[in-house]
């Protein structure tokens, strides 16, 4: 497999994208806020190492056995974004540490509902491909873009129908992804529709434009958890005592306002 | 032919997917962005005493429901005519969104006040409920006999949502206080 020299610049700048981030999230302590989308961007700096190493390194007709790593990183990779997206959604949704209500059937409903529209819309691809693996290729990336996008577009719709506010960081992580992921829908129709059957060329050039943006995002992402969110004035104990008070009296209201009958 | 389909779909489903973003991305930012003047600007007029006679006919003031002859005096007509019918509750389901929006504006600065918010969140939607059962009885004809209960519920709901708003403003110290009391 050739790269070119632009392939290697974009190779070399997303790994460095992804340690810089790697240090930020440890070094402004969001690491531990945001365990998945750490666990993430650490796979994505490996896997850079790993396809580096099988594709320099190791035998270099081994082809078969980067093509297994690359498909089985991707399938860890597609699961690992899922993981995220639940992450962010419980961090929005759980505003008091457990589901609101009102939003866990709506949420359930959305996750389905996109993972069918995704479903529907990749079955009606047919991109023309010298093989079969390509073409299973186009279309897997089609799926996950498309349901990935769906995914953040309508938790964002879905936060701000109910009115739950969204905190700073989880916003920026989400928006990265969602910026992301709509692009790639985008990019990932030409593809199918343009397919590999007349050569790489369009694939090339949409794959570097791809990359451009998601190294856009790192930097985004990088830039935006540096950054401090603002910070909050310090809570006297009693009054602390009064909010949980009132939280309280304000929930019994309701229980009660549901159990009167009028006669 | 297929994959000219399959353009146009994604086509649809990308431009649905733009619109609903920046539809809601704009919304999700006027509201986190409100002033307390934009807030206070979006409450609409109610006449305060016609809410507190027909909240205060189901319930004493500490919120406990009143029992025996005491309780549910009003008749559905009058609890009509004092609401203003369907367009009045809209009117208090309008302001209920204000009103949660004025307990976040407190979480800015106490993220502790969060509670509270999620809370008033909860009753503002069981607020939405009660209207939109109104809603859909007023479509099938049988308004009438539902108005009474669902409505006088959501009013006492409103009525003790305003009272911990100000509630909550008092606990935080905040300045505003005064004016939201006026407002509300």
């Amino acid at each position: 497999m050739h790269l070119s020299g632009l392939d290697q610049f974009f190779w070399a700048a997303t790994f460095a994208g992804h340690i810089a981030l790697l240090a930020v999230l440890w070094t402004r302590r969001r690491a531990a806020k945001f365990p998945a989308f750490t666990t993430l961007i650490s796979f994505y700096a490996a896997r850079t190492i790993a396809l580096y190493v099988l594709l320099h390194l190791v035998d270099r007709h081994a082809q078969r056995d980067y093509f297994y790593a690359y498909w089985s990183m991707a399938v860890v990779d597609e699961m690992l974004q899922v993981i995220v997206f639940y992450e962010l959604a419980r961090k929005v949704f759980c505003p008091t540490g457990v589901w609101a209500r009102d939003v866990r059937r709506a949420f359930l409903w959305m996750t389905g509902i996109s993972a069918i529209v995704a479903t529907v819309l990749t079955s009606l691809a047919s991109p023309a491909a010298p093989r079969l693996i390509q073409v299973v290729m186009l279309r897997s990336d089609f799926f996950t873009s498309a349901l990935m996008s769906e995914l953040f577009v309508g938790m964002m719709a879905l936060s701000a129908i109910v009115g739950l506010p969204w905190r700073t960081h989880v916003a920026r992580i989400a928006q990265g992804f969602g910026v992301f992921a709509v692009v790639c829908v985008l990019l990932y129709t030409a593809d199918n529709y343009f397919g590999l059957a007349q050569g790489s060329r369009v694939y090339d050039a949409l794959s570097l434009f791809r990359r451009s943006i998601y190294a856009g995002c790192l930097g985004y992402w990088i830039v935006t958890l540096w950054q401090e969110a603002p910070a909050p004035r310090e809570l006297p104990e009693a009054m602390r005592m009064q909010i949980y008070t009132l939280q309280r009296r304000v929930e019994y209201d309701l229980i009660r306002i549901r159990s009167w009958r009028r006669s | 032919m297929r994959n000219l389909y399959f353009v146009l779909c994604a086509g649809f489903f990308l431009a649905g997917l733009a619109a609903t973003s920046i539809r809601y991305y704009l919304r999700s930012r006027q509201s986190s962005r409100a002033t307390w003047e934009d807030l206070l600007k979006r409450l609409t007029w109610v006449d305060r005493d016609k809410i507190a006679r027909i909240a205060l006919d189901a319930i004493a003031e500490t919120g406990e429901p009143r029992r025996g002859e005491d309780g549910f005096v009003l008749e559905p007509s009058e609890i009509w005519t004092l609401l203003g019918g369907l367009e009045g509750l809209e009117v208090l389901e309008r302001n209920c969104q204000v009103l949660v929006e004025l307990a976040s504006y407190v979480q800015r600065w106490y993220p502790e006040a969060l509670v509270v918010a999620e809370q008033l969140r909860l009753n503002a939607r069981e607020i939405e409920w009660h209207v939109g059962r109104l809603k859909g009885a007023a479509q099938t004809g049988n308004l009438q006999g539902a108005f009474a209960d669902y409505a006088q519920r959501a009013v006492a709901t409103y009525y003790l949502m305003t009272r911990h708003v100000l509630e909550l403003y008092e606990q935080a110290s905040f300045p505003e206080l005064a004016q939201l009391q006026a407002a509300i």
